[in-house]
């Protein structure tokens, strides 16, 4: 027993590898709360959208400023980006094409700056995967901060969030301004994506933001378990996923990129829920045949 | 034919594909799925490399057990076809990332994975992707019209007695052929501007669907060009070069339509007038 379990806390007694845990545990905690909102409301897209329009401000930011400038510019643009494209999906002629246009441009204007550099793979290799086991304890703090911003942000209107995501029309007449929840929502995300890009990297930011609600929404039915569900699933994916990774490269010699480790150990995590889930489905069906009804959000037209 | 000439034709076919097939991919709104196969068929490239197979027939595998996967998973209860994306998106792109890390001495890398080349592209990425243009072009002589009658009316299509899946289908592995031929050439990320933007530009000045399906290949093989002759004149990347051309054509698009309606509804009276005239 001692011999499985050892490793899942012995790693984490090495600075770095609690300092990652940390970070992680942190974007656990948004995953429980963002996470499921962006599954509810459909938005696995903007989110996408977000993580690749992060990147000229970085760029930008490093050119003029070296690395305090790399995290003013990834705010500014975060920002910029998170206010267009809550403005295009509302107004533009079809939702998903206008995003997809505008974070293509976006990235673009980053490869152009970035190409101009010297160091240009480096750049663009560390905004992908970050450098989850060199976090330094000020880009920790850093982490946490905006995080709580952006926890604090979706936490204050969460009510008004989850009712937006089941009727959108009804919220509207009850006097709430969707405009503004959806700005609000898609900045918190954009925090999110700046707050992690650094430490952990742009494909982890979105499989946390994405997976866990998932998750989440094949294990219950019940609306407010969603997001502790998601949550706990997500500090524990990265638990493991992080302890293999240490484990691997110890006993084994083999260098797995954290990052990824940690993203294909929640796609893991998802597929099992996933399987549970139809098995559950199939045997209880004959037992009753009305489906439960239960957390359903209309699909929100984005 | 020097490499300067081979990439402005590739860019051109390459660009005239995706704005036909961008046609399909933004009235049936699946440029998320479009994105989450770029993404997603980097493990079938890096695993094409370590077997020594040609990539683009690894990313056409795992773009074909991609596809396979995301409609089932679209089709399990509170899932949805937009979190099937969101997942096999990162899973895909990390199991790729693993696999290159696994082997660093592989030539497939991250960063002319996501941007491309199109300087360096080989005389089979050309024909490749000419040859998807050609089938692209004849399914929609054939199929066009019951292609756009299942993407607008799927209640209709289904009770004036035709079956759905074919054209699913269809629209399905057209995605996904020019995705893969797109890809190596081109990048991820520009092949999903050429999708998108040419069609979205063309939407927006053309008011029928036989009008988008002509313009917007028109639209994307002139980014495609114009971008190539950008990118040397100002010495920039290509790939960039061509997304951001791509951008401006929906820009222009967006101006030539809200003046249009500005012109027309402030002058409507006038117009009226002439019309009498004439």
């Amino acid at each position: 027993m001692a011999e499985f379990f050892g490793p899942l806390v012995s790693a984490f007694a090495l600075p770095f590898m609690a300092r990652a845990l940390v970070v992680l545990l942190a974007l656990s905690l948004v995953a429980g709360i963002v996470g499921v909102l962006v599954n509810l409301r459909s938005l696995e897209f903007i989110s996408d959208g977000l993580t690749h329009s992060v990147f000229p401000g970085i760029a930008i930011g490093f050119v003029w400023g070296g690395r305090e400038g790399l995290f003013v510019g990834a705010m500014v643009a975060a920002i910029l980006a998170a206010i267009v494209l809550t403005l295009i999906t509302r107004r533009a002629v079809s939702g998903d094409a206008a995003i997809a246009i505008v974070f293509t441009a976006m990235f673009s204007i980053g490869i152009l700056v970035v190409s101009r550099q010297t160091n240009y793979a480096g750049q663009l290799e560390q905004l992908l995967f970050g450098r989850l086991l060199t976090v330094t304890t000020a880009e920790v703090a850093q982490t946490l901060t905006i995080c709580a911003i952006a926890l604090l942000l979706v936490g204050l209107t969460l009510k008004q969030q989850v009712f937006r995501a089941f009727d959108r029309t009804a919220l509207a007449a009850a006097g709430y301004r969707p405009l503004l929840l959806d700005l609000v929502l898609n900045i918190a995300i954009a925090l999110v994506v700046v707050a992690a890009s650094s430490a952990v990297g742009n494909l982890l930011v979105l499989a946390v933001l994405i997976v866990p609600g998932a998750v989440a929404r094949l294990i219950t039915v019940r609306l407010w378990l969603l997001f502790p569900l998601a949550a706990v699933f997500a500090a524990l994916c990265a638990w493991v996923g992080l302890a293999v990774g240490y484990e691997a490269s110890v006993t084994a010699g083999i260098d797995l990129p954290s990052g990824a480790t940690v993203v294909l150990v929640l796609v893991a995590g998802y597929l099992l829920v996933l399987v549970g889930r139809l098995a559950v489905d199939r045997m209880r069906r004959p037992a009753s045949a009305v489906p439960a009804a239960g957390a359903q959000p209309e699909t929100v037209a984005t | 034919m020097g490499y300067f000439e081979k990439a402005l034709f590739a860019a051109a076919v390459i660009g005239a594909l995706s704005g036909l097939v961008g046609t399909l991919v933004l009235l049936r709104r699946r440029t998320f799925f479009a994105q989450a196969l770029t993404h997603a068929t980097f493990p079938g490239a890096v695993a094409a490399a370590l077997l020594g197979v040609s990539i683009p027939l690894g990313a056409a595998v795992a773009a074909a057990v991609i596809v396979m996967i995301m409609t089932l998973l679209g089709r399990v209860r509170r899932q949805g076809s937009q979190v099937a994306s969101g997942i096999m998106l990162t899973a895909g792109f990390a199991l790729g990332v693993l696999l290159q890390a696994l082997n660093p001495s592989l030539p497939v890398h991250v960063e002319s994975y996501l941007v491309g080349s199109i300087l360096t592209v080989t005389d089979g990425d050309v024909i490749l992707a000419a040859t998807v243009l050609g089938v692209a072009v004849l399914v929609a002589v054939l199929f066009g019209k019951e292609i756009l009658f299942s993407t607008f009316d799927r209640t209709g299509f289904r009770a004036a007695g035709y079956r759905e899946w074919p054209i699913e289908l269809l629209t399905l592995v057209l995605i996904t052929a020019t995705v893969v031929t797109a890809m190596p050439a081109v990048g991820a990320i520009l092949a999903i501007a050429l999708i998108a933007a040419p069609a979205a530009a063309a939407r927006l000045v053309v008011r029928t669907a036989a009008g988008i399906v002509v313009l917007a290949p028109l639209i994307g093989a002139g980014s495609g060009i114009i971008g190539v002759l950008l990118s040397r004149s100002l010495d920039v990347a290509a790939g960039p070069a061509i997304a951001l051309t791509a951008a401006a054509c929906f820009l222009l698009a967006l101006g030539v339509r809200s003046l249009g309606a500005r012109v027309r509804g402030v002058h409507a009276p006038g117009r009226a007038g002439l019309r009498l005239e004439s």
